[in-house]
């Protein structure tokens, strides 16, 4: 092999591990649009880019752009994720050869956030809040140990860390609160918090019907207790009540 | 008190900071979130009257609204409320006229105004749905929140409304449950069907989409329960 095609490849290799050290500086061109109600992120890909997205969230793309279905941390951390209720399905997508545009739509009408990783700094997410993140954000899912029995609401979080974008979602609005001390959040509307952070999950007597012996109604007065300093976004609505509220129209089976 | 309304009209939530020593009254289920001092006491109201049984068959009936009670003690405090469905919030101020509520549309409200529930006016339309009505007494502020848009009409004779698009009437409204066309087969077959005709002169709260045939259009599209 003649010696200047070793070196260029060296010289290739050098290139490709610098990017893959330092991605922070590509930070990722976007644009939010349709915020609050019907929030969609469009993504201003470079040449040769792969970003991930929650699986089925693309709306449209340019035609150049190559998808590949990807379950996020190896096959069998995925399936951990199904048995646990939740399945993180991810897709990659790469502009190949020129740059592109990407976009994305989250399943469920509400808005869109972006949080920028520098490898110092975690986010905890709400499960069903991820939208799309650079391929250097690392994603891993964390079960929070409860499940409440009437309404279906769970509280299951994703550890974000890394470095590069990711952007997140929720139903409804997205109001960001900095938290400096205490501060109390119905686990229902928890869409992201910075791990600098604690919390702990509790009921709190003074929310909950269930003390009041009716059952009917079933309200858990869960919440999430935050101390210390740091960012959370909550959001103006719930998935679970709408689906309740949609259930008693549901029609009746016939026997 | 200071209330700031958020992100109107289809995903409202309601800010509201509170000065120390402050209580707020909010449809126990409202409470986003708010400081990690606040005190908080939940409880059941009932429909006046009636003893044990009576209280039962109302709480049955649906006429029966959890309540919660936020105090802020010895420091300011912040809360944010939202109603469940997609839609707006309102402040309106009490003072001299009583406020009928639909009970879904109430949200909040300050000490000052009293709660009476089970108003019976309009009982016997919605069987079938768990609606039922509150009247709002008193002095203060009173969130009411609806499914889509609220617009507000300053009735001066006569008006009709649907049953379906009302949120909250001032009680110097008179009113009668009719049928929107001339017939009843049609009030029941086409679609339109009950509605209320309101008389006098005050202010009526309308929204602009009703949460029934809303939940009956996606409803009946689903597997059976």
């Amino acid at each position: 092999m003649p010696v200047h095609l070793k070196q260029a490849r060296c010289l290739l290799h050098n290139l490709n591990t610098h990017s893959q050290i330092n991605p922070m500086t590509t930070e990722t061109a976007y644009e939010i649009q349709h915020s609050p109600a019907y929030a969609a992120l469009t993504l201003q890909l470079q040449a040769n880019q792969t970003v991930l997205v929650e699986s089925g969230a693309m709306a449209a793309m340019d035609s150049h752009i190559k998808m590949k279905s990807k379950v996020q941390g190896g096959l069998m951390k995925g399936l951990g994720r199904m048995l646990g209720g939740e399945s993180l399905f991810v897709s990659e997508f790469t502009a190949e050869g020129r740059p592109g545009e990407l976009l994305i739509s989250p399943g469920v009408p509400g808005d869109i956030r972006h949080y920028h990783f520098e490898g110092n700094n975690g986010l905890m997410v709400q499960s069903s809040g991820f939208v799309a993140a650079s391929p250097t954000v690392t994603i891993d899912s964390k079960f929070q140990g409860f499940k409440g029995f009437f309404s279906g609401e769970s509280l299951f979080l994703l550890k974000v860390t890394g470095y590069g974008d990711f952007w997140f979602s929720s139903f409804g609005a997205i109001i960001e609160i900095p938290v400096a001390g205490d501060y109390v959040v119905d686990t229902g509307y928890i869409v992201a918090f910075e791990d600098t952070l604690n919390y702990k999950v509790e009921m709190l007597g003074g929310l909950s019907f269930k003390g009041l012996r009716t059952g009917i109604f079933g309200g858990e007065g869960f919440v999430c207790r935050f101390s210390g300093t740091g960012r959370l976004w909550i959001q103006s609505r719930q998935l679970y009540p709408f689906v309740n509220f949609i259930h008693p129209f549901r029609p009746v089976k016939s026997s | 008190m200071k209330v700031d309304i958020l992100h109107q009209p289809e995903s409202a939530i309601a800010k509201i900071d509170m000065a120390p020593q402050e209580e707020l009254t909010a449809e126990a289920g409202a409470m986003v979130s708010m400081s990690g001092h606040m005190n908080v006491n939940t409880t059941l109201r009932k429909g006046k009257g009636g003893g044990v049984f009576g209280g039962l068959k109302r709480m049955l009936a649906g006429e029966s609204l959890f309540l919660s009670v936020f105090r802020s003690g010895e420091q300011p405090a912040e809360i944010y409320l939202a109603p469940k469905l997609m839609g707006d919030i309102l402040p309106y101020q009490i003072d001299q006229h009583e406020l009928v509520i639909q009970s879904t549309g109430y949200l909040a409200s300050t000490p000052g105004v009293d709660l009476d529930l089970g108003f019976q006016g309009l009982k016997s339309v919605f069987s079938g749905e768990s609606i039922f009505w509150l009247t709002a007494s008193g002095s203060g502020l009173v969130l009411l929140s609806a499914f889509g848009g609220i617009y507000e009409i300053k009735v001066d004779g006569e008006y009709i409304v649907d049953t379906g698009h009302i949120v909250a009437f001032e009680k110097t409204l008179s009113f009668s449950i009719t049928k929107a066309g001339s017939s009843w087969v049609g009030a029941f077959l086409g679609g339109e069907g009950l509605v209320c005709r309101f008389q006098g002169q005050g202010r009526l709260f309308c929204q602009t989409h009703n949460p029934g045939a809303f939940g009956r259009l996606i409803g009946s599209k689903l597997p059976p329960r």
